[in-house]
C-alpha cells in the first residue's frame, strides 16, 4: 500500500526560530515597561519602541503591508496623538520608575489569559501548510490567482483592499472621517460655525 | 508537558498574542491614568493584529505579490483586514484622547478615581 502524499511538499519545518525568540522577547520586555513605568512620556517612548518591534515581526510573517502601516501610524502617528495630548494636559511628577502592582488586577488578567491561552491548543502550528486557513481554494486561493489579471495589481493585498473590498474600505474612510469630526466638536474647534 | 513544550516551539506567535492582550487589559484594568488606559485598549488590538497575520503565515511563503510561477504565499486575507483594523484603531484612539484632554479641561485630572470622585461630588 503507498501511503499518501503531501500536497504540498514541506521545504521548511514549522517551529520557532531564534529570529523570532530575539523578536518576541524583545515586544515582552517593552510591552512590561510599558505597563509599568509610572513616568507616562517614558511609558509613550516604551511603547512607540514595541510598535516598532510588532512592525518586524509582521515583516517576518511576510505581511510587509501590515509593518509598514503599524511602523507609519503605530510607532508614528499614535506617539504623536499621545505626545500632543500630554502635552495639552499634565505629565504627573513622579519619584517612583514603576507603578505598584494591582493584584486583584492581575487575578482577573490572569483568568482571562487561562481562558484564552487554553484553547490554543487546539490550532494548527504556526506557518502550518496545512492549516485550514491556507487551503481555502475557493477564497483565498482565488484571490492569489485571479488578483493580477482581474484587477492589474501584482500586490494581492492592495488588489482585494482597494478593488475586490473597495466598499469596505470606503466604510473604513468613513470611520476616519467620523472621527476627525468627533474630535473636533470634542475640543470645540468646529472651524465651520459661525 | 509535551504538550505545552509543543505549545511554546509551534504555536509561539498565539502564545505571544494572549500575553500581549493579557498586559494590554491589565493596563486598561490597572493604571488609573487615562493616557495610559488608552495605550493598554492599543495593546490589547495589536496583540490580536499579532494573531491574524502570524495565522496567515506559511513556513516558506513569500509575501502575497504575485507574480507568474511564484508561490507559494501566505494568504492575503487576514493581512487585508489588519490593514483595516489598523487605521480603525487610530480612529478611536484619537477620539480617546480628544475625550481625555476635554475632560482635563473641564475636572484638571486625567486619573479615573479622581475624576470619579469630582463627578460623584457633583
Amino acid at each position: 500500500m503507498i501511503p499518501p502524499v503531501d500536497a504540498a511538499p514541506v521545504l521548511q519545518s514549522v517551529g520557532i526560530t531564534p529570529i523570532e525568540i530575539a523578536l518576541f522577547v524583545f515586544v515582552l520586555i517593552t510591552a512590561v515597561l510599558t505597563a509599568l513605568f509610572r513616568d507616562v512620556l517614558a511609558a509613550i517612548v516604551v511603547f512607540a519602541a514595541y510598535s516598532l518591534g510588532l512592525a518586524l515581526i509582521y515583516t517576518f510573517y511576510r505581511a510587509p503591508d501590515v509593518g509598514l502601516t503599524e511602523a507609519a501610524i503605530g510607532a508614528g502617528v499614535t506617539t504623536v496623538f499621545l505626545l500632543l495630548t500630554i502635552a495639552k494636559t499634565t505629565r504627573p511628577a513622579t519619584d517612583e520608575l514603576f507603578e505598584p502592582i494591582d493584584w486583584p488586577a492581575v487575578a482577573v488578567c490572569g483568568l482571562f489569559a487561562l481562558v484564552v491561552g487554553s484553547t490554543l491548543f487546539a490550532f494548527p502550528a504556526v506557518g502550518d501548510p496545512l492549516s485550514p486557513i491556507l487551503q481555502n481554494g475557493e477564497v483565498t486561493g482565488y484571490y492569489l490567482a485571479n488578483a493580477y489579471s482581474e484587477t492589474g495589481a501584482h500586490n494581492a493585498v492592495t488588489s482585494v483592499l482597494a478593488a475586490y473590498r473597495g466598499f469596505d474600505t470606503f466604510g473604513e474612510a468613513v470611520v476616519v472621517f467620523a472621527a476627525g469630526i468627533a474630535s473636533l466638536l470634542v475640543l470645540g474647534r468646529e472651524v465651520f460655525t459661525t | 508537558m509535551t504538550d505545552f513544550v509543543s505549545l511554546l516551539t509551534t504555536r509561539h506567535a498565539y502564545v505571544l498574542f494572549v500575553l500581549l492582550s493579557t498586559i494590554g487589559l491589565y493596563m486598561l484594568i490597572a493604571n488609573e491614568n487615562l493616557v495610559k488606559k488608552i495605550i493598554g485598549v492599543n495593546m490589547f488590538q495589536t496583540g490580536i493584529f499579532l494573531f491574524f497575520v502570524s495565522s496567515a503565515y506559511r513556513v516558506g511563503g513569500s509575501a502575497p505579490i504575485v507574480e507568474d510561477g511564484g508561490g507559494p504565499y501566505v494568504s492575503p486575507l487576514p493581512q487585508v483586514i489588519v490593514l483595516t483594523a489598523i487605521v480603525v484603531g487610530i480612529s478611536l484612539t484619537a477620539v480617546g484622547l480628544a475625550l481625555s484632554i476635554r475632560l482635563y479641561s473641564e475636572y484638571g485630572t486625567l486619573r479615573a478615581d479622581a475624576l470619579r470622585e469630582v463627578i460623584g461630588d457633583e
